[in-house]
């Protein structure tokens, strides 16, 4: 339910956030795409909070789709469901974490 | 059915571009700013537009079939959920039409 509920709740999350981020990288910037003009566009906090909005629900919303698509065909004992979950989290949890830090300058500047 | 398959299939695409995206962007941090921009200059090539172009196309195909699902979630559609099909189709259909013709000069 919860899990079902988050789904649909990141769906939109994404439909929004990647709109403004695809918009954003390859409508305002076309055919100069560089390091210095992403940098500058990180400088903006809106465009921090949609990266960092994108990439939790981005990582939510495909690893949760990952356990949907596998659920249907394998993991159906308890345990082994529970070995998969925990998985998930962790790698979820640090592709996360992974990506805030290669953020990090301008989250913090 | 085939919208069921295909939803899946473009869905599994998309977390492996993901994931390739988070590792390949997060360079600029890792190995620093010449190396991110030569991978952008690398990404200009035929072949990876190309990649490109159905990468596109499998997030249009995902994100809007995926609004329907929503929607019928919320009630909305149920019955005329074939048209409403349908109806984002041609919505990712132009979507992808104009992609090509700003990709095309890239590839041919």
């Amino acid at each position: 339910m919860w899990a079902w509920l988050l789904q649909r709740i990141s769906a939109v999350v994404l439909l929004v956030g990647l709109m403004v981020h695809l918009i954003a990288t390859h409508i305002f910037n076309i055919g100069q795409l560089s390091y210095t003009n992403i940098a500058e566009r990180l400088q903006s906090a809106f465009f921090i909070i949609v990266d960092v909005l994108l990439l939790a629900a981005a990582i939510y919303h495909a690893l949760n789709g990952v356990r949907m698509v596998l659920l249907d065909y394998w993991f159906s004992q308890r345990s082994t469901r529970r070995v998969l979950d925990t998985v998930l989290v962790v790698f979820g949890v640090a592709a996360f974490g992974y990506g805030l830090w290669a953020l990090w300058p301008w989250i913090t500047s | 059915m085939w919208a069921w398959i295909l939803f899946r299939i473009s869905g599994l695409i998309l977390v492996a571009y993901l994931f390739v995206h988070i590792v390949i962007i997060s360079q600029g941090e890792l190995s620093g700013a010449d190396t991110l921009d030569r991978l952008f200059e690398m990404f200009d090539s035929p072949l990876l537009v190309f990649l490109d172009f159905m990468l596109v196309a499998a997030v249009l195909y995902h994100g809007l079939n995926g609004v329907r699902v929503v929607l019928m979630d919320l009630g909305i559609g149920i019955r005329q959920h074939k048209a409403v099909f349908w109806s984002v189709m041609v919505v990712a259909a132009g979507l992808l039409a104009w992609f090509a013709v700003v990709a095309a000069p890239f590839v041919f």
